[in-house]
């Protein structure tokens, strides 16, 4: 009987626990999230169910403007006539008639478009293969967050204007844009991300005995995954099997090849004092971890599309669908899809974007349906910023610039779907008036840009979908320091 | 203080080479490397630090500090230079819990009528922030680093010992009391460039990675005189690929899979850029571009040609040498930069922020005020200060409106193609479509040009607006701390970063700018040179792109089979491992410069793209190169392998293995492996037959090259 490859890595690994674990218990000088495990992982008892968050970021700033748009004449909001005169004459405007409507509640039930790129669309080839995300708002399963976006406090125009209440640092810029909606606070530079923090808090008691880490990223290092004692799994989308997606090759039956693999391993324990050699071996170490436990997979059933954030979102299922031989009670998971920094080409370049997102989530819909976890997963959206409602340049090439405020998506059968939820702007409505220079448009002056300033901050749209996940309210304030800023941490789009 | 090298170079060679050294510095022999080591003090009987309070300068026993109050920690075996100072030092602590802290250093003064000995005033407060506040209760080990070098670590107790935990001593440690006189002594240089480790350290940061042949070279000729010569080397050595501008779309007719390969990806670029890594003479200036390229990146994701991107290349590699404000201004009217960050489309009235945004946050000042050694500035309240504002995003946006591509016939567009976007010329101005408001730009002390005229010509407009940027304060400590970064260790001193921003500010004769002069005393300064590093936040872990050239150079690389070049075909091996070349995701580059690793508060940029995924790839990339290679296709039409030969006859010529794991240890890593690693290495290689040497010489090199000690380039 022939031994399989990883059967070595296994028992080599196990010879080596000791050692192998030493840069797990250095880390920090405490016990590591895994560490922790091997101490816990025998005398705790799982709890019984099963819950998922899956953040998608949409990188480079996904604009809300032309994803959620007026599809009425009402004459005291914002209708479809004020977005079509912004933005018609540069060639951004999305046609009344190609709109995918909705109705919404919250909205005197007035109609809403969302993008046609959502919806259903002529299949093509591998990219093209369900009716989209648009079905699911009818059904319930998907919700709006409107006008939300970095705060460290509530503000209204005139505040901004005079700089009365804090405003985020380096608004418009990408990278601290992205890094604020990632570490959930927008005061000051965290080392931490929300989704790294709420991990912190929960592994030990919801993922006791779990074999791989409470956060998966299928998009590298990011600061939302990254916790003081939490460090993520990264690996590659579906293209790579689970099985072979952390192990190393080349290792085969032999003495020498597993004294190899033995010294491979046991070097990871050596050299410690230099930082940057200790967190190489760290992040190692994780990854030979979870590769002992990634041995064997099930494939999922539902087709996704061929592109990158589908493949990321498979590889999430195919995880998820294996939640019990992990162990494994919560999960967060991070999956990016990009580049939505659509300073040219909007039209084709965010309508490209949006259908493989909306592709793929759907997909992923309709596979945790089929895994009958649908009520157990919650898809939810983050982008750098939304991005100037005035067009910049104009013609086929035409694009929009950085901006704030945005609208995000949350997708599952736990989410109280069909509406849009956040507080309200000055126009009384959770969605923005859209008037370069108006109420809700942090410019000012004949240049102004329509920049709208948000009325519901990251921390709140965090914090509604952490409750659900199972993080006390004793701890909303650790995850979350400028929580108490805000009037609710709950904003109701969450099923209990 | 003195300045040692002057010093040494006097008694040795007396004043009047002193004199002609000041005329011809490049033909200065190199001085010994190695700075001293540190060492903390310590009371006479235990390895407890002789500690002071600041205001009393005599050594106490006292242990009552109160928390963030100043104390005096006692340092022997410096050599400082000339205004070295307290910025030089830093002082890690580690807590009973085993949380690392760092407390700053606020003052270093010698000590009066004990030569040698330097006080060294630091604030009782951690200066990370990852952790909260520590209680100073119980036991705390502190060392300090200066130069890359680490002291012994001393015991900091507060309170009665043993309460609020105790510390372990590192193995071996003991204690340092005050010696009876400083016993340091100068040695005198040699002729040539003795030192082994420091050559290896030097090639790794200034080349694409050592091989024998460089090895001896500089063994031979030295840092100084090396650094000379490849300030003059031509440049390329194998020429750029001739391609021609292409039409944006892809006629599929005539262009089949082989011809969208050859022209609409990076494929050509990628593998004339490794060719010239691997075997081109101009190697400084081809790695002094290659980083420029992760500052001022253009990525091919929206530049889709090869042919599009030759051009920022030569500008890049142009300037690598030359003035940083002419690379600002090559690079701004770059036609493929213009395309990515779409100055090239933006008018007075569709104006298009995005380079004027990033070329001030990404390519020169950033977003914040710095002082001179690169820390930030901090208002009345401890906020970082902007360095500008939307507003003046908005007015530079407005100076960059008007620019083209070159299409007009004739000599001002000479490489215009009929049926192609020109992406080989210069961006061209259209006055018509520049915006001639009056425009408010950045201000500082002195500013130049904070304020531009109406109704001026565009490119007046920008080389006014460009001055205006090249002479903000930020530039020289954003721009120096980055090239560090990038060539020799993740996190510098605030020192070591002030000397250079001093160099960028002025090369020595009044020329602000001198990419070649900064190149030089990044290479040369004494934090980046020595045998040996022991900071534990020293170094930098290695991109994958230099860690691939790194060991295919120490293994002379070559064809598949031998006896030719490779063709460089080698990015699909890379690109797995993060870093798809000249592909960069976005403008922010494949990893942030202010990176921070999860969970600590270690800041190190390539660490960006290390993770549980990529980690695995590296070693399977050393797998692939070490037991296989890149086999001759239609991609790659030699391919590419490693030649073992010479370690395979060190293998055969010991048995024990040890030749050969010494010979690595030298090659790889410049003679720092610790005995643990060798000691782990010789068994996995003596469970090989010592007749198979080849299998013995791949174990040997997979294991020290996918080895986290490898990785990180020290």
């Amino acid at each position: 009987m022939t031994q399989n490859r990883r059967e070595f890595i296994k028992k080599s690994g196990c010879a080596l626990g000791i050692a192998a674990l030493a840069t797990q218990f250095e880390h920090f000088g405490l016990m590591s999230a895994m560490a922790q495990k091997v101490d816990a992982q025998d005398e705790l008892n799982a709890p019984g169910d099963y819950r998922a968050l899956v953040c998608i970021f949409m990188q480079g700033g996904n604009d809300g403007n032309n994803t959620i748009i007026p599809n009425h004449s009402d004459a005291n909001l914002s209708n479809y006539s004020a977005y079509s005169a912004a933005r018609n004459t540069q060639g951004l405007a999305v046609a009344q008639s190609a709109l995918l409507p909705i109705t919404v509640p919250k909205m005197n039930n007035l109609t809403y478009g969302l993008n046609p790129n959502l919806g259903a669309l002529t299949p093509s080839g591998a990219t093209i293969v369900n009716n989209g995300i648009h079905e699911l708002w009818a059904q319930n399963r998907m919700a709006v967050v409107t006008n939300a976006g970095t705060l460290v406090a509530p503000m209204t125009r005139a505040q901004y204007q005079s700089g009365s209440i804090k405003r985020p640092f380096q608004l418009f810029s990408h990278s601290d844009q992205v890094s604020q909606y990632q570490s959930g606070r927008s005061d000051a530079f965290s080392f931490t991300g929300w989704g790294g923090r709420i991990s912190d808090r929960r592994t030990l008691p919801d993922n006791p005995g779990g074999l791989i880490p409470m956060i998966t990223s299928i998009n590298g290092a990011q600061l939302f995954t990254a916790g003081q004692t939490t460090l993520p799994l990264a690996i590659a989308n579906a293209g790579t099997s689970l099985s072979s997606v952390l192990n190393p090759q080349g290792f085969n039956s032999s003495a020498e090849s597993q004294t190899r693999l033995s010294a491979f391993n046991q070097l990871r324990s050596q050299d410690l004092n230099s930082n940057y050699i200790k967190e190489a071996s760290h992040i190692t170490d994780q990854a030979i971890a979870a590769n002992s436990a990634l041995a064997t997979f099930q494939e999922v059933t539902v087709v996704f599309p061929n592109t990158s954030i589908g493949s990321q979102l498979k590889q999430v299922a195919r995880l998820i669908k294996k939640r019990g031989d992990l162990s494994i009670n919560r999960q967060i998971f991070y999956v990016q899809v990009g580049s939505f920094d659509t300073h040219n080409n909007q039209i084709n370049g965010q309508g490209g974007l949006l259908t493989q997102f909306s592709q793929a989530v759907r997909a992923f819909y309709d596979e945790m349906v089929m895994q009958g976890v649908s009520n157990n997963v919650t898809t939810f959206t983050l982008s750098d910023f939304s991005r100037t409602f005035n067009p910049a340049g104009s013609g086929a090439s035409v694009g929009s610039d950085h901006a704030w405020a945005n609208h995000l998506f949350v997708i599952g059968g736990a989410v109280n779907g069909g509406n849009f939820y956040g507080t309200n702007t000055s126009n009384g409505t959770p969605y923005p008036t859209l008037v370069m220079n108006g109420p809700d448009d942090a410019d000012s002056g004949s240049n102004a840009r329509g920049r709208w300033i948000p009325t519901t901050s990251v921390e709140q749209y965090a914090a509604t979908l952490a409750a659900w996940y199972g993080l006390s309210a004793a701890d909303m304030p650790v995850v979350f320091p400028n929580i108490a800023n805000f009037p609710t941490t709950n904003l109701g789009f969450m099923q209990p | 203080m003195n300045n040692r090298k002057p010093r040494l170079l006097w008694q040795i060679f007396g004043a009047g080479f002193f004199t002609f050294l000041l005329v011809f510095p490049i033909l200065a022999q190199d001085p010994n490397p190695d700075s001293p080591t540190p060492i903390l003090l310590s009371e006479p009987d235990s390895t407890r630090a002789l500690v002071s309070s600041a205001e009393n300068l005599s050594a106490v026993k006292g242990r009552a500090f109160a928390s963030n109050s100043k104390a005096v920690l006692f340092v022997t075996n410096l050599d400082l230079m000339e205004d070295e100072g307290a910025n030089a030092f830093r002082v890690n602590v580690e807590g009973a819990n085993g949380r690392q802290y760092r407390f700053p250093v606020l003052d270093i003064q010698p000590v009066k009528n004990q030569e040698g000995i330097y006080a060294l005033t630091i604030r009782l407060k951690d200066e990370l922030g990852f952790w909260e506040q520590p209680l100073l209760k119980g036991d705390f080990l502190v060392s300090v680093v200066w130069r890359g070098l680490a002291s012994n670590r001393v015991h900091l107790t507060f309170g009665k010992v043993g309460k609020g935990g105790f510390v372990k001593d590192n193995v071996g440690a003991v204690p340092t009391p005050l010696p009876k006189k400083s016993t340091r002594e100068f040695e005198p240089d040699a002729v040539g460039y003795l030192y082994s480790g420091d050559r290896i350290r030097f090639l790794e940061q200034a080349t694409f990675g050592p091989t024998s042949e460089l090895d001896q070279r500089i063994r031979r000729i030295g840092l100084r005189t090396w650094l000379a010569e490849q300030f003059e080397a031509p440049y390329p050595t194998n020429p750029y690929p001739n391609l021609p501008l292409m039409p944006t779309n892809i006629d599929r007719n005539v262009c089949n899979s082989i011809c969208i390969r050859d022209f609409y990806t990076m494929y050509p670029l990628q593998n004339w850029f490794y060719q010239e890594a691997f075997y081109g003479d101009a190697q400084l200036r081809h790695r002094v571009a290659w980083a420029l390229s992760e500052l001022w990146v253009v990525s091919g994701e929206d530049t889709q040609q090869s042919s599009w991107m030759i051009d920022y290349h030569q500008d890049l590699s142009k300037n690598a040498f030359g003035n940083y404000r002419n690379l600002m201004y090559d690079m701004t009217l770059n036609p493929a930069m213009g395309n990515y960050l779409d100055m090239v489309r933006s008018t007075k009235n569709s104006p298009n922020e995005n380079f004027a945004r990033e070329v001030l946050q990404l390519f020169s000042v950033g977003l914040f005020m710095l002082n001179q050694d690169g820390t930030l500035q901090l208002d009345a309240n401890g906020n970082p200060i902007p360095t500008y504002s939307q507003n003046t995003v908005n007015n530079f946006t407005q100076i960059f409106t008007g620019w083209t591509l070159c299409e007009v016939t004739g000599a001002t567009c000479p490489n215009r193609t009929a049926g192609a976007p020109n992406y080989k010329d210069p961006m061209i101005l259209n006055q018509n479509n520049h915006d001639v408001t009056a425009k408010t730009l950045l201000n500082y002390p002195n500013a130049v040009n904070p304020t531009i005229a109406a109704n001026q010509n565009g490119l007046t407009e920008l080389n006014q607006a460009l001055d205006n940027i090249f002479y903000h304060p930020n530039v020289a400590p954003f721009v120096s701390r980055y090239l560090i970064q990038q060539m020799v260790t993740s996190d510098p001193t605030p020192a070591y970063v002030g000397r250079i921003a001093a160099v960028f500010n002025n090369n020595g004769s009044g020329v602000r700018g001198d990419l070649k002069a900064v190149v030089r005393a990044i290479l040369l300064d004494p934090e980046a040179r020595g045998n040996v590093k022991t900071d534990p936040n020293y170094g930098k872990l290695r991109e994958p792109v230099q860690l691939a050239t790194n060991v295919l150079r120490q293994f002379d690389v070559q064809s598949a089979t031998g006896g030719a070049q490779s063709d460089g075909y080698v990015n699909q091996i890379i690109s797995p491992m993060g870093q798809n070349t000249f592909n960069s995701p976005t403008v922010f580059n494949y990893y942030s410069p202010d990176y921070v690793i999860p969970g600590t508060a270690v800041n190190a940029p390539e660490f960006g793209i290390l993770t549980t995924g990529t980690t695995i790839a590296r070693a399977n990339f050393m797998n692939t190169i070490v037991f296989s290679r890149v086999n001759v296709s239609s991609f790659a039409p030699t391919g590419t392998s490693i030649n073992l030969s010479e370690m395979q006859a060190l293998s055969a010529a010991d048995a024990t293995g040890n030749r050969l794991v010494d010979a690595l240890n030298t090659k790889l890593m410049h003679g720092a492996m610790s005995a643990q690693m060798k000691s782990t290495i010789l068994t996995a290689v003596q469970a090989v037959a010592s007749t198979n040497t080849l299998l013995r010489t791949q174990t040997a090199i997979y294991l020290t090259a996918s080895s986290s000690q490898y990785q990180v380039q020290r």
